[in-house]
């Protein structure tokens, strides 16, 4: 009986959430139902409270003794934190991600030892030394305000805490056992839920000599497949696959082959289908594909020192080089550009990350022999590595969805605070993380970079009703980056008073007064003249603070969008480990159904329209503005949105690009301006299937009829272009 | 006319730029089996029931031989009376779409059954299985029924030619195959074999252009020669259609026996009456069931995907691209 009722609650779980279209409302619905079942799996290991869940997850062998004793020691006190109620605020994705992936499962039967606030609760205390510091994260998680990165909210209490989200390695030194060796620290790094950027540019190119055998170098591509196969093979604790992205300077020899790797044609010998790609563009290529000139590419091991030069430094060499002949080729840097963008085009990978922006302005460049070599798997953190030190960065992202004032603005005073909050804790996770090699662990308690970032600011402009790329949107945006910047540095310059500068500090600029707006002219205030005094006093705790991360997961736990992003469509479909889930606009439906058109034939339109607002009949324009999707925004407006945001942003910015069509001309013209604007980095270009399934649920047009407009057809829809 | 009998080579000036720019957008999509990775499948087919287990297996064998019978009749049949070059480039990539998606099966069958003989029996399936052999004798009889036909000389040949035409879109690929899919995305809405969803996502969508690109061959004629479709062409489409749900019904009732929680012979059924519904509102006929869609997981199909980079491959890129480097061009 008790499995009938059981299969039954599923069955009607799976129903409401596959409605949520017809009502988003369903996803509550679906989401409360959940929330039982997760409560009586749970109840089945006897876990009724909170102290109950850290005795049973400590009995099978899932949490540290620490954790253990401390919740014992102050049960009571925390059992009466936990507020059940808290689990409303789930959207059902949400819901169901935390279930599928976070809680703690028992190592035999599989099935929950923690509820959702439990889950919370312990990751908060995981992170606190009182009841009283726990309970202030426990209160920002629970009402979805601030969430860590999901391998802090994996593994915090966890007999091994790793907690940091990304690892950035330089590149191997040129000779086999150093090449090696980096294959096993990426699989160690890789074992602990970490995303890997490394470098691949100090290894020799495609004929080059080999003094100890005689014989010539096939290049980088052998040893990449070699990274891929071995990256494919580290399964991140059954949670999710191990990811790496592959950095290559865009005067490496091998840069042609290299921006294959993706390809779905060719030899498949010469792909690498699981490593992500990216270019790390000096200016002086930039600059010569706007002239029209040539670019020369080297074999690294003519020009060793190439990768540790940045700026004029770098110029002046390569210019030196250049002139001596020790150039394997010369090709019209155009030409390459074209190719960087056709890899783009084709395969979203290949992404445009720029070397000396990326070391002008950090904090950690001011001394010559310290160089960024790459950005992360995500692009958004910018980080000194060399041989002996792997970059770190722990992560945790603001929702400012969370933080509207119910008005029509922020609530300024509760975002500060919530920053302030964060900081304390990323920089807490610095001493309490686990590292996998002991180059990753020296960098991060040399640096105590930390990556605060945000999700929801999406939701912020539906719910003001800002159209993405209005002055207003800018202005706002702006703001909430400067406001963060400042809370964040000022907790920092805290937190070195209480607990001491970082030991690098004097190797960087603010210890010379330069603090990271100090490097855009139009970023000069007031309020950073005084916290540059306070600074100048107390030294910072952190040399980085900020990096806009893509809160993929975390910002479905949250329900929010993910972080600076557009929406990607009115109606759309998650693909995840754990299923697919459709996901509907919110904003657009509350509105909508206020004007009596959320109808039948507007949700069919809706899908056939793939989630586009634009052409449906009877939609007022003000609503068409504000629901463009990211496919209908000029792009140009989220590359100004970056930009005017980079100067209180000390490291990068994940930031996607779209384009439902691409073109040569169209993305060159796109990632010049963004070069130009600025930007530290972008991320994936993304663009459309030019072809697609037949939907089965959507009224079909009848016979004969012509489909009037479709972006993904765009050849025969001249309407769109 | 589209089905006047010859080998017209021009294309220029060409008459219908519709069929070519669906060639084009189809090679804009192509992909590759060894982009589709299996390995987490293994691991849930380990932890399936019995049922489930056989629930698979029979698709599996089902996958094995169909795409191969489609394009059987592509090379027997269509080809040779569609008569204009730009249809026949398109046909030509059908069918290297169809050689793609039998290797794909094939690298499954082989991924999901590691014994060699029960692989040699999975294509067995189509003499030793009566529910997938009666698919394909409805195949058969259908590839057969203009097999003595050389050219398509009057309005009878005609009829007859779109009929096949007709099967092999709304029946065999719009309907067959559409059943075997929504077995996939049962497993996935439950978040297993995620690497067979991967792969049927893109021959969900390479299945979608044929069916697409025939009837708007249909819908040419159509223009070109309505008195070809008279009453009796309508009434022989719907029993023909009618057949076909029988068949797949009773695939179903072998692979589902007495049912699991949210898949049954019965849902099943209501599905393919409302699939075969909207193939006949797509050829301009009534409906013949008007029966709801019981599937809510199919719902999911028909939105943009949005996948989250670190666990699946993203299915959506392009990958033909044209244009110059240039600087000052919109976006």
């Amino acid at each position: 009986m008790t499995q009938i009722v059981e299969g039954d609650r599923r069955l009607a779980i799976e129903e409401a959430a596959a409605r949520v279209i017809a009502d988003p409302a369903n996803s509550r619905v679906a989401a409360g139902l959940l929330a039982e079942e997760i409560a009586d799996e749970a109840a089945a290991h006897g876990v009724r409270s909170f102290s109950g869940s850290i005795a049973a997850t400590h009995a099978a062998g899932l949490i540290q003794d620490g954790l253990a004793e401390f919740v014992a020691a102050h049960a009571a006190e925390l059992d009466a934190l936990v507020s059940d109620a808290a689990d409303e605020r789930f959207e059902y994705f949400g819901l169901r991600t935390v279930y599928d992936r976070y809680l703690l499962r028992h190592p035999v039967t599989r099935t929950v030892l923690e509820r959702p606030q439990h889950f919370f609760l312990r990751v908060a205390c995981g992170l606190s030394e009182t009841v009283a510091e726990a309970a202030e994260l426990y209160r920002l998680m629970a009402t979805l305000s601030y969430l860590p990165s999901s391998p802090t909210l994996f593994n915090a209490g966890a007999r091994r805490p790793q907690l940091s989200s990304c690892f950035l390695l330089d590149s191997p030194r040129d000779e086999l056992e150093a090449i090696y060796d980096r294959y096993a620290q990426v699989a160690r790094l890789s074992k602990y839920a970490g995303g890997i950027g490394i470098s691949w540019t100090r290894v020799r190119s495609r004929g080059s000599l080999i003094r100890g055998t005689n014989g010539h170098s096939n290049g980088i591509v052998p040893w990449l497949r070699t990274l891929d196969a071995s990256v494919a093979a580290v399964n991140q604790g059954g949670r999710r696959k191990g990811a790496a992205c592959v950095y290559l300077e865009t005067w490496h020899a091998d840069i042609e082959e290299f921006l294959e790797l993706r390809d779905n044609t060719g030899e498949d010998t010469r792909r690498t289908h699981n490593l992500n790609l990216a270019n790390w563009v000096p200016d002086e290529f930039m600059r010569r594909v706007e002239a029209g000139e040539d670019w020369s590419l080297f074999d690294p091991k003519d020009v060793p020192d190439l990768p540790d030069l940045h700026g004029e430094a770098f110029t002046r060499a390569y210019r030196a080089y250049e002139a001596e002949g020790r150039h394997t080729r010369r090709i019209p840097a155009r030409t390459l550009y074209g190719r960087m963008m056709r890899t783009l085009a084709q395969t979203g990978n290949g992404w445009m990350t720029f070397k000396d922006t990326a070391n002008r302005t950090s904090n950690q460049t001011a001394r010559p022999e310290n160089v960024i070599h790459l950005s992360n798997l995500c692009t958004e953190i910018l980080e000194v590595t060399s041989d002996a030190e792997t970059a770190v960065c722990n992560l945790g992202s603001v929702n400012l969805a969370a933080h509207l004032d119910g008005r029509d603005g922020l609530d300024w005073e509760r975002l500060r605070a919530t920053v302030r909050t964060a900081v304390r804790f990323l920089d807490r996770t610095i001493d309490l993380g686990f590292y996998p090699t002991p180059e990753a662990g020296a960098a991060n308690r040399r640096w105590r970079p930390i990556g605060l970032g945000v999700m929801g600011l999406a939701d912020v402009f539906f719910a003001l009703r800002l159209p993405f790329d209005s002055p207003r949107a800018l202005e706002l945006s702006t703001r909430i980056a400067e406001e963060i910047a400042l809370a964040a540095y000022d907790t920092s310059a805290d937190l070195a008073a209480e607990r001491g500068r970082h030991p690098s500090y004097d190797d960087t600029r603010a210890a010379a007064g330069v603090l990271h707006p100090d490097h855009y002219a139009a970023a000069a205030s007031p309020r950073w003249d005084a916290l540059r005094e306070k600074i100048a006093a107390t030294g910072l705790r952190n040399s980085l603070m900020i990096a806009i991360a893509p809160t993929a997961t975390i910002a479905s736990i949250a329900g929010c969008y993910e972080c600076i992003e557009p929406q990607v469509s009115n109606v759309f479909k998650r693909e995840t480990l754990s299923g697919e889930f459709l996901q509907v606009n919110r904003y657009l439906v509350a509105d909508l159904r206020e004007r009596g058109l959320w109808t039948q034939a507007t949700r069919d339109g809706l899908k056939r329209a793939d989630g586009s607002v634009q052409h449906l009949p009877g939609i007022p324009d003000d609503l068409k503005l504000l629901y463009r999707t990211a496919w209908e925004l000029p792009q140009k407006a989220l590359i100004d949105l970056a930009a005017a945001r980079q100067p209180y942003v000390d490291q990068g910015q994940s930031l996607n690009l779209f384009m439902a069509a691409p073109t040569i001309g169209k993305l060159s013209s796109m990632y010049a301006y963004a070069w130009k604007q600025g930007l530290k980095t972008t991320y994936y270009l993304r663009s459309r299937p030019a072809t697609r399934i037949a939907q089965t649920t959507v009224q079909p047009a009848a016979a004969v009829e012509q489909v009037a407009c479709s972006l993904e057809n765009p050849d025969v829809c001249e309407a769109c272009q | 006319m589209l089905l006047d009998p010859g080998m017209d080579l021009t294309l220029r000036p060409m008459r219908y730029p519709d069929f070519y720019e669906r060639y084009r957008a189809a090679i804009r999509n192509t992909w590759t089996v060894e982009e589709v990775d299996l390995h987490s499948d293994v691991a849930d087919l380990a932890r399936m029931t019995a049922q489930e287990r056989h629930l698979i297996n029979r698709l599996v064998a089902f996958f094995a031989t169909g795409d191969s019978i489609v394009a059987n009749n592509l090379v027997l049949n269509l080809y040779q009376h569609v008569n204009a070059p730009e249809a026949r480039l398109y046909l030509s990539r059908q069918l290297f779409e169809e050689a793609v998606h039998v290797q794909f099966y094939l690298t499954l069958l082989d991924t999901y059954l590691p014994d060699p003989d029960e692989r040699v029996k999975a294509f067995a399936a189509i003499e030793h299985i009566p529910s997938i052999r009666d698919k394909a004798e409805f195949c058969f009889r259908w590839i057969d029924s203009i097999g003595d036909l050389r050219s398509l000389e009057n309005a009878g040949d005609r009829r007859r030619f779109l009929l096949n035409l007709i099967c092999f879109a709304a029946c065999i690929e719009g309907l067959f195959f559409y059943g075997a899919f929504a077995y996939v995305y049962w497993f996935r809405s439950r978040g297993l074999l995620s690497g067979l969803a991967t792969g049927t996502n893109w021959v969900f969508r390479d299945e979608s252009m044929h069916m697409e690109f025939a009837f708007s061959v249909v819908d040419t004629v159509r223009a070109e020669e309505p008195e070809l479709f008279d009453e009796e062409l309508g009434e022989q489409v719907g029993r023909m259609l009618e057949e076909a749900v029988a068949a797949e019904l009773a695939f179903a009732r072998d692979l589902c026996g007495d049912g699991m929680p949210g898949m049954s012979a019965e849902q099943m059924r209501a599905y393919l009456e409302y699939v075969a519904d909207q193939r006949l509102v797509r050829l301009g006929m009534p409906r013949r069931y008007g029966t709801e869609n019981p599937f809510a997981f199919m719902e999911l199909q028909d939105v943009q995907e949005l996948a989250n980079f670190f666990e699946r491959r993203v299915s959506a890129y392009q990958v033909a691209v044209e244009g110059n480097v240039s600087f000052d061009e919109n976006f």
